[in-house]
C-alpha cells in the first residue's frame, strides 16, 4: 500500500505545528525542525524512480467531492517524479541555507515557515494532481504562498507592490487557466487529465480548441514569466534570496512548464500551439537574455536570466510538439529530442540557477551588496563562492565539462531539427529558430561572464562595500557546492539520468513515441564535429570578443527610454486603470438622489417600452360604455388637483391639493362599490395630512413658499414614458384577463367565516396573516417615529463604545 | 406535502421575541440573553427543517387551513430552507458583534426588537408561497431597516436614510403595480397557482411584460444594476447593522428572482432570462469598477456586495440545473462571506478611527488573527478553492462556457465573471496591503477602539465559510434538492396546491 | 370606465414621477403619495370595476365586484401610511439636523474622501 497521495499533505500538515515551534523552541533555529521533512520525502519519491521508468505510474484517488466528479486523485509518473524530486531536493537544499542565511533572532521565522510548505505541499500538488479542479487548486495555492513569500518583509513598499504585481498577473493568468480547463472538461466530459488525453481527439475536433489553447497557455505563460508577463519575475527578488532560489527559478516558475508539457497530448500537433508555444518561447528567450546583460543588481541578472531560460525550455516544447503531428513514425525523430533537451534543460536549470542565486545570497550577506559596480575582487576574499559560481555560471553559458554544455547543444540540435521540418510553414520561417537562438546564446554567454567576472576579477573596492567578511559559514556553502557537483556529474553521467528520469518523462509528454524506439542517440559529450558545435564555439568566440568590449557597445541599452519598457506599461496602466475607474464611478454615482432615480425609471421606461414593441403585447379592448357624468367630473377634478399639488409654490396650498386627492381617491372608492375602502381612506387621509403640515407647515424657518418646480426636459421625458408605460400596460392587461379570479371562493364568506363583509372576512380570517404582519409594520413604523425623535447622538455625548 | 405547524416558526420566533423585547427595551442583559435564544432557537428550527424536507420533501402550512390558492400558504423547500438556516446563523453572529459595538444607546432604544423585526420579514420573504404576502413581508423587512439605518440619528445616516428609503418606497410601490397587473391577466395570486396557470396560457406576451417589470422591481430591491442606492446606504450605519443589510437584505430580493424566474417565469427565457444576463453582467462591470476605484474601506465593501448580486444572478441567467445548484452554493456562501467581510472591515474601522485606507497601515503586528480572517475571507470571495466561493464559481463559469447551454453560451458572462473575480482580489487584497501590511502606525495603546468580544462572531463566520468550501460534499445532496425544487416546478405545484384548480 | 381609469392613473404616475424627480424633500414625498395613489387607482382596477354590487352580503345584490383587490388596497393603504408617516418624521428630523430640505445639498460625497 503505498502512501505516495499523502506526500502532498504532509507539508501542509506540518505547517500547522511550525509556529508553535517557533514559538516554544526560539533559541533553536526553526528550520532545523523543518527539514527533515522534504528531505524524508526526496527520499521516498526517489525510491519510485525504478517503478515509472518501467511504466508503471502511482495512481491513487480520494474521494472528495464525488458528486460533482472533484476528487483528490494523483497521478505520478516520469513527468511528475522529475518535478517532484526537484520540488523536494532544491527544497531540502533551500532550507539548510535558509538556517544560515535568516537570523532567527531578527526574523519571523514562524511565518516563513509556513509559507514555505505550503508552497511546497502546493507544488507537489499540482505536480501530482490529475484532476483539473484539484490542479487549479495548488496552481492558485502556490500563487498565494509565493504572494506571502515575495511580501515577507511587508513592512517594506517594494516588497508589497512586487507582492502585488505578481498576485496580480499570476492570478489572472489562473483564472484564464480555469477558463480553459473547464471548457475542456465540458468537451471531454471529464475532469481526470488522464481521460481528457484518452479522447484528445474530441478535443481536436471541437470548434472551441483553440480557445481552450489559448487560455491554458495564458496560465502557462503568466505562471512561467513570459514575454509579455515576464515583468513580475524582476519585483519578485523583494523576496529573501533562498527564495528567489527555490521559487523563482527551480520550482514555481516552471509550473508553467509543467502544464505545456502535461497537455501536449492533447494540443501538440497543431500549428497554432506549435507556434504560441515555440514563439512565445523564442522571443523570450531573446528578451530575457538580452535584458540580463544590461542589469547592475546581481539577483535581477538572474532573473532576467531566468526568464530566458524558462523561454528556451518553453520553446523546446514547442518545437518538439510537431511530432505528434506525425504521429509515433520515422519522421516524428526529428521533433522528439527537442522534447528530451527541454526536461534535461528543466533538471539542469534548477541545478546551476539554485547554486547561483545561493552564491548571490552569500555575497549578499557577506558584502551587504548585489550592485556589481560596487563589487569585485572577490576572488581571493571567497575562493570556495567563486568556484561555485564559476560552475554555475560557465554551465549556464553551455560551456565544458558542464551539464549546461550538454544540454546547450542538445537545445541547438532541437532547434536545427526543427528548421529542417517542413510543416506549419517551417519551411519558410524555419531559419529563425536557430538564428535567434544563437543570437540569445550569445547573449546568455556574455551575462554568465559578466557575473563572474564582474564580481570577482577586477578591482576589489571595499570602501564601496558595506561590510568585508571571508567564507560563509558551512550551512551556506554545502547547498550550492551539492548543486554544483550535480552540475559536474550530470556532465559526466547523462545516462543515467536519461535512462530513470528523463525517458520516461518525455513518454508522459509524447505517450506512445518512446516504445516505438525511434532511436534517439544518447547523450554524449562528444558527437563529433557536428553544426551544434560549431555553433558552441561561435557563440563563445563572439561572446569572449563582446565581453571584452562590453563597454564600448553597453551604451545602447540607455537608447531604450523608460516608458517604452512593459513594466512601465504595467505599472502606469495599473494607476491609470484606478484612476479612469474612479472617474466613471464618480461620473454616475453623483449623491444626487434625483439622478438614481431617473436612471431607475429611465431604465423602467426604456426596458419595459422595448419588451412590449418586441412582444406586441399592447392589446386595447375599448368598452367605455357605462362612465357616467359624474365620474368624468370627479377625474377631472383629481387632474386639477394633481396639477396644483405640482404646480403651487405654496407649502400649504400643495398640502391641501394632496389632501384633496386622497379625498377624491375615496370618492372613487365609493363609485367602484368599495365602501370599507372609502371609510378607511378619508381616515387615513386625513391623519396623513395633520402630518404633512406638522413636519412641514409648522417649523420655523421653512419659507411658506417652496419656489417653482422648474422645468427639466430629462425629467419630464421619463415621467412621461413612464406614466405612458404604465397605461399601456394597464390596457394590455385588462384586455387579457386570461382567467377567472379566485374571488368566488369568498363569495361564501357567510358559511365558511359567519361574516357578511366579505372585504373584512379576507382582511381578517382568510388572508388574516397579511393584516397581522401590516399591523407589525404600523407597529414598527411607530416606534421607530418615536425613536428617531428621542434617540439624538450626535447631540449627546456619545459613548466610547459606538460606531 | 405535510401540513407542518414547524414552518411558521421561524417567522413567528423573531416577531415574538421582538415584541416581548420591545415591551422590555430597559434592560439590556436581557435584550442580550433573548436575542441570543430567539437566533439560536431559529438555527435549530431551520435545521430540523431542513432534515424533515430532505427525508419528506417539501413542507407547507396552510394558514387558518385555508387552502391554497384562497389562503395564505407558507413553502419550505430546500432552497427555502438552506436560506433559513443561513439567516438564523448570520443573525446570531451579528448580534453577537452587537453586544460589543452598538453603544449602550442604540441597545435601550429598540435596537435588538428591530433586528428582530427585521428578520421576520426576511424569514417570511423566504417563506411565503403568496406573491402579496411576499410584498407585506417585504414591507416588514423594509421597515425596520429603515429605522435601522437611521436608527441614532447622527447626520451622516439621516441624510443617506432619506434616500435610502424614497427609493425602496418607490420599489415597493411599483412591486404594487406588477401584483396588480398580473392579478389582472391571470387572477390569483398564490405562487404555485400562478405557475400553473402561466405555463397553461404559455406566457404570452403581456405575461412577459409584467415579468420584466417584476424582475426590474427585484433588481432594484436586490441591487442588481439598478444598485446607486447601496454604497451610501451601507456606509452610513453602525457595523452590525452594515453587516446585516450586507448579507440580508439584498439577498431577498435574489431570493425573489430565484423564486420568480424558475417557478412562475420560465416560458419565455430569451427575453427574460438574457435580460438577467445582460443585468449581472453590468452589476459585474460596475460593481467593480467601483471597488478597484475607491480607497476607503466601507465602499470597497459596498461594491463588493454589488459585485456578488451579479455573480449570482448570472447562475440564474444560465438556467441549467447545473449552473442554479452553483447559484445556490453560490447564494450561501455570499452571504456568510459578506457578513463576516462587513464585521471585520467595521473591526479595522474601530481600530484605526478612520475609514480610509491611506491613514492605516501595519495592523497585522497586533492583531494577527483579524488580519489573517481578512486574507482568507478575501480568497474565498475570489473564489480560490478550498474555500467556500469555489464550487459555485467553477459550476457557475462551467455551465457559462458550455456552448450546448438552453441558448447560444454565456462565453460573455463567464468571461465577466471571472473579470468580476479579479477585480473583487485586487479591491480586497488592496485593504489587506495597506491595512494590514505596511509599517505600523498605531501602537496598541493609540488605538481608537478594543476588539473585545468583537472577533468571536468573525471566528464563527469564517469557520463557517472554510466548512462550506472544504466539506461541500457534505452540502451536495441539500444543495442538489435545492435545485431539484427548482428546476421542477411541479414538486412546488403538487406540493401546495394538493387538488390542482 | 376602466380605460379612462387607465389614462388617469397614467396622469398620476407622469406627475408623481416629475415630482419625485425634483429636487424639494418635500415635493418627493408629495411624488410617492402621488404614485401610491395611483398605485391604489391602479390595484381597483385591475380588479375589474362596477361587475355587481358591494361585496356584501346582505341579500341585495346577485353578483358582487372582486373583494380581493379590496382587502389588497387596504393593507397597501395602511402600510403606505406607515411607511409616509416615518418618512416624513425623517423629513423633519433630517431638516432640524442638516438645516435644509433641497437635495442637491445633501450629496454626502465628501465625507468619504
Amino acid at each position: 500500500m503505498s502512501w505516495l497521495y499523502l506526500i502532498i499533505l504532509i507539508p501542509f500538515l506540518y505547517a500547522v505545528i511550525v509556529p508553535l515551534i517557533f514559538k516554544h523552541i526560539p533559541q533553536i533555529h526553526t528550520g532545523w525542525f523543518v527539514l527533515p521533512i522534504p528531505v524524508l520525502l526526496f527520499m521516498y519519491l526517489a525510491k519510485y524512480v525504478t517503478f515509472v521508468a518501467m511504466d508503471s505510474p502511482f495512481i491513487h484517488s480520494v474521494p472528495w467531492i464525488p458528486s460533482l466528479g472533484i476528487n483528490y486523485a494523483t497521478y505520478v509518473d516520469g513527468l511528475a517524479l522529475i518535478f517532484g524530486l526537484i520540488v523536494t531536493g532544491i527544497g531540502a537544499l533551500v532550507i539548510l541555507y535558509s538556517i544560515y542565511y535568516l537570523s532567527k533572532e531578527r526574523e519571523a521565522l514562524g511565518n516563513f515557515y509556513v509559507y514555505l510548505l505550503l508552497f511546497m505541499g502546493a507544488m507537489l500538488g499540482v505536480v501530482f494532481s490529475d484532476n483539473i479542479i484539484v490542479l487549479y487548486m495548488f496552481w492558485e495555492l502556490t500563487s498565494i504562498s509565493s504572494f506571502l513569500l515575495i511580501a515577507y518583509w511587508y513592512q517594506r513598499k517594494s516588497s508589497r507592490y512586487g507582492a502585488q504585481k505578481a498576485l496580480l498577473i499570476t492570478i489572472f493568468g489562473g483564472f484564464a487557466m480555469l477558463a480553459g480547463l473547464l471548457m475542456l472538461a465540458n468537451i471531454t466530459d471529464t475532469f481526470s487529465i488522464r481521460e481528457m488525453i484518452l479522447r484528445a481527439d474530441k478535443t481536436t475536433a471541437h470548434p472551441l480548441f483553440l480557445q481552450s489553447m489559448v487560455l491554458l497557455l495564458l496560465g502557462a505563460f503568466t505562471k512561467s514569466a513570459q514575454f509579455p508577463f515576464h515583468i513580475w519575475l524582476p519585483d519578485a527578488m523583494e523576496a529573501p534570496t533562498p527564495i528567489s532560489a527555490y521559487l523563482h527559478s527551480a520550482t514555481m516558475v516552471k509550473a508553467g512548464i509543467y502544464l505545456i508539457a502535461r497537455f501536449t497530448p492533447i494540443f501538440g500537433g497543431s500549428m497554432e500551439w506549435f507556434w504560441l508555444v515555440s514563439g512565445v518561447g523564442m522571443i523570450t528567450l531573446f528578451w530575457g537574455s538580452f535584458s540580463a546583460v544590461k542589469q547592475v543588481d546581481l539577483k535581477a541578472m538572474l532573473a532576467f536570466s531566468t526568464i530566458g531560460q524558462l523561454g528556451m525550455i518553453i520553446c523546446l516544447l514547442g518545437l518538439g510538439s510537431a511530432a505528434m503531428y506525425y504521429g509515433p513514425v520515422k519522421e516524428a525523430a526529428l521533433c522528439i529530442p527537442a522534447i528530451l533537451a527541454a526536461l534535461f534543460h528543466l533538471v539542469n536549470h534548477s541545478t546551476f540557477k539554485g547554486c547561483l542565486f545561493m552564491v548571490v545570497g552569500i555575497i549578499d550577506y557577506e558584502t551587504g551588496t548585489r550592485d556589481i559596480r560596487r563589487l569585485g575582487g572577490l576572488m581571493g576574499l571567497m575562493p570556495v563562492t567563486f568556484t561555485l559560481a564559476v560552475i554555475g555560471s560557465f554551465s549556464m553559458a553551455g560551456l565544458p565539462p558542464f551539464n549546461g554544455f550538454l544540454s546547450k547543444e542538445l537545445f541547438f540540435t532541437g532547434v536545427l531539427n526543427a528548421s529542417r521540418l517542413d510543416i506549419f510553414r517551417m519551411e519558410t520561417w524555419g531559419m529563425l529558430f536557430p538564428v535567434v537562438a544563437w543570437i540569445a546564446s550569445i547573449f546568455t554567454f556574455i551575462y554568465c561572464m559578466v557575473f563572474v567576472f564582474r564580481t570577482f576579477a577586477g578591482d576589489y573596492q571595499p570602501q564601496k562595500l558595506e561590510k568585508i567578511n571571508n567564507e560563509p559559514a558551512w550551512g551556506m556553502l554545502l547547498p550550492p557546492a551539492v548543486l554544483a557537483s550535480l552540475v559536474i556529474l550530470f556532465f559526466f553521467f547523462p545516462s543515467l539520468l536519461a535512462q530513470y528520469l528523463l525517458m520516461p518523462a518525455v513518454a508522459s509528454v509524447l505517450p506512445g513515441f518512446v516504445e516505438a524506439s525511434l532511436g534517439i542517440g544518447p547523450i554524449e559529450a562528444w558527437h563529433g564535429w557536428t553544426p551544434e558545435l560549431i555553433m558552441t564555439i561561435g557563440v563563445v568566440v563572439v561572446g569572449m570578443i563582446l565581453f571584452a568590449n562590453y563597454h564600448k557597445w553597453s551604451r545602447f541599452y540607455g537608447y531604450i527610454p523608460v516608458w517604452f519598457t512593459l513594466n512601465f506599461a504595467y505599472d502606469s496602466l495599473l494607476v491609470k486603470t484606478e484612476k479612469t475607474f474612479e472617474k466613471i464611478t464618480r461620473g454616475y454615482m453623483t449623491g444626487f438622489i434625483r439622478d438614481y432615480l431617473l436612471y431607475i425609471f429611465a431604465f423602467f421606461v426604456v426596458v419595459l417600452a422595448g419588451v412590449i414593441l418586441m412582444l406586441n403585447s399592447f392589446a386595447f379592448n375599448p368598452d367605455v360604455n357605462n362612465v357616467s357624468m359624474y365620474e368624468v367630473v370627479l377625474v377631472f377634478v383629481m387632474v386639477v388637483a394633481a396639477l396644483m399639488v405640482l404646480l403651487s409654490r405654496h407649502r400649504l396650498v400643495a398640502i391641501i391639493s394632496l389632501g384633496i386627492m386622497g379625498y377624491l381617491v375615496a370618492m372613487f372608492f365609493v363609485i367602484f362599490r368599495a365602501p370599507d375602502l372609502a371609510l378607511t381612506q378619508l381616515v387615513v387621509e386625513t391623519v396623513t395630512t395633520v402630518l404633512f403640515l406638522l413636519c412641514f407647515y409648522f417649523l420655523p424657518d421653512l419659507k411658506n413658499k417652496i419656489g417653482e418646480i422648474g422645468f427639466k426636459a430629462a425629467n419630464m421625458a421619463v415621467a412621461l414614458g413612464f406614466g405612458l408605460i404604465v397605461t399601456v400596460i394597464a390596457l394590455s392587461a385588462q384586455s387579457n384577463r386570461l382567467f377567472e379570479t379566485i374571488s368566488w371562493f369568498f363569495e361564501n364568506s357567510y358559511e365558511l367565516a359567519g361574516a357578511k363583509n366579505i372585504v373584512n372576512a379576507i382582511l381578517v380570517d382568510f388572508r388574516g396573516f397579511d393584516t397581522m404582519l401590516e399591523i407589525l409594520v404600523l407597529c414598527i413604523a411607530g416606534i421607530g417615529v418615536y425613536t428617531l425623535i428621542k434617540l439624538r447622538l450626535d447631540s449627546r455625548k456619545v459613548s466610547s463604545k459606538n460606531r | 406535502m405535510i401540513m407542518n405547524n414547524l414552518v411558521a416558526f421561524p417567522l413567528l420566533i423573531p416577531l415574538l421575541a421582538g415584541l416581548i423585547m420591545a415591551i422590555y427595551r430597559k434592560s439590556i442583559p436581557f435584550q442580550r440573553w433573548f436575542s441570543l435564544f430567539s437566533f439560536s432557537l431559529i438555527c435549530i428550527i431551520s435545521f430540523y427543517l431542513i432534515q424533515q424536507v430532505s427525508i419528506e420533501g417539501i413542507q407547507i402550512l396552510e394558514l387558518g387551513g385555508w387552502q391554497a390558492p384562497f389562503g395564505i400558504v407558507l413553502v419550505v423547500d430546500m432552497l427555502s430552507a438552506l436560506l433559513l438556516m443561513t439567516t438564523g446563523f448570520i443573525g446570531l453572529t451579528c448580534v453577537l458583534f452587537a453586544f460589543g459595538s452598538i453603544g449602550e444607546e442604540r441597545e435601550q432604544f429598540y435596537f435588538y426588537p428591530f433586528f428582530q423585526f427585521l428578520i421576520t420579514g426576511v424569514n417570511g420573504s423566504f417563506l411565503t408561497g403568496d406573491l402579496f404576502n411576499l410584498f407585506v413581508c417585504f414591507e416588514v423587512m423594509l421597515i425596520s431597516s429603515y429605522v435601522l439605518i437611521s436608527l441614532g440619528g447622527n447626520k451622516i445616516q439621516l441624510r443617506e436614510s432619506i434616500k435610502y428609503v424614497v427609493i425602496n418606497t418607490i420599489s415597493s410601490t411599483l412591486f404594487l403595480v406588477g401584483i396588480a397587473y398580473l392579478y389582472a391577466v391571470a387572477g390569483t395570486l398564490n405562487m404555485a397557482h400562478l405557475s400553473v396557470r402561466v405555463a397553461e396560457s404559455g406566457q404570452p406576451g403581456i405575461l412577459t411584460t409584467v415579468a420584466v417589470l417584476l424582475l426590474i422591481v427585484f433588481s432594484l430591491k436586490s441591487a442588481l444594476f439598478l444598485f446607486f442606492w447601496l454604497p451610501g446606504a451601507y456606509s452610513a450605519p453602525p457595523t452590525a447593522i452594515a453587516a446585516i443589510f450586507g448579507a440580508l437584505l439584498t439577498k431577498v430580493g435574489i431570493y425573489a428572482i430565484f423564486r420568480t424566474s424558475t417557478l412562475i417565469f420560465y416560458h419565455q427565457l430569451e427575453i427574460t432570462h438574457t435580460l438577467l444576463g445582460v443585468m449581472a453582467a453590468l452589476t459585474m462591470l460596475f460593481g467593480g469598477i467601483g471597488a478597484v476605484a475607491h480607497w476607503d474601506i466601507r465602499n470597497i465593501l459596498a461594491y463588493n456586495v454589488i459585485i456578488g448580486v451579479g455573480f449570482i444572478v448570472s447562475g440564474v441567467a444560465i438556467f441549467t440545473p447545473a449552473s442554479l445548484i452553483g447559484a445556490t452554493y453560490y447564494f450561501i456562501h455570499d452571504m456568510v462571506m459578506k457578513a463576516l467581510l462587513f464585521l471585520l472591515g467595521g473591526t479595522v474601522i474601530r481600530i484605526v478611527g478612520s475609514n480610509k485606507l491611506k491613514e492605516m497601515g501595519g495592523l497585522i503586528r497586533n492583531h494577527t488573527l483579524l488580519g489573517w480572517m481578512f486574507f482568507i475571507a478575501a480568497l474565498s470571495l475570489a473564489g480560490v478553492p478550498p474555500l467556500s466561493g469555489f464550487i459555485g464559481k467553477i459550476l457557475i463559469i462551467q455551465e457559462g462556457l458550455a456552448s450546448g447551454a438552453a441558448r447560444a453560451g454565456f462565453y460573455w458572462l463567464a468571461a465577466i465573471g471571472l473579470l468580476s473575480s479579479l477585480m473583487v482580489l485586487y479591491s480586497l487584497m488592496k485593504i489587506f496591503i495597506n491595512g494590514f501590511w505596511g509599517e505600523t502606525l498605531l501602537a496598541q495603546d493609540m488605538e481608537k477602539g478594543d476588539t473585545k468580544g468583537l472577533l468571536l462572531p468573525c471566528v464563527l463566520l469564517t469557520a463557517a465559510g472554510i466548512i462550506w468550501g472544504v466539506g461541500a460534499e457534505i452540502f451536495y445532496p441539500f444543495v442538489e434538492q435545492a435545485g431539484e425544487s427548482m428546476v421542477n416546478p411541479n414538486l412546488y405545484i403538487e406540493a401546495v396546491l394538493r387538488e390542482v384548480v | 370606465m376602466e380605460t379612462l381609469m387607465a389614462i388617469i392613473i397614467g396622469i398620476l404616475f407622469t406627475i408623481g414621477v416629475y415630482l419625485v424627480l425634483s429636487k424639494s424633500l418635500l415635493r418627493i414625498i408629495f411624488g410617492t403619495s402621488v404614485i401610491a395613489h395611483g398605485t391604489h387607482l391602479l390595484i381597483i382596477t385591475m380588479g375589474g370595476l362596477k361587475t355587481g354590487g358591494p361585496p356584501l352580503l346582505d341579500g341585495r345584490a346577485v353578483s358582487y365586484t372582486d373583494p380581493l383587490p379590496q382587502a389588497l388596497i387596504l393593507t397597501a393603504i395602511v402600510i403606505n401610511f406607515a411607511t409616509t408617516a416615518f418618512l416624513l418624521v425623517l423629513a423633519y428630523r433630517a431638516y432640524s439636523a442638516l438645516g435644509t430640505e433641497n437635495m442637491d445639498h445633501l450629496r454626502g460625497i465628501n465625507d468619504n474622501e
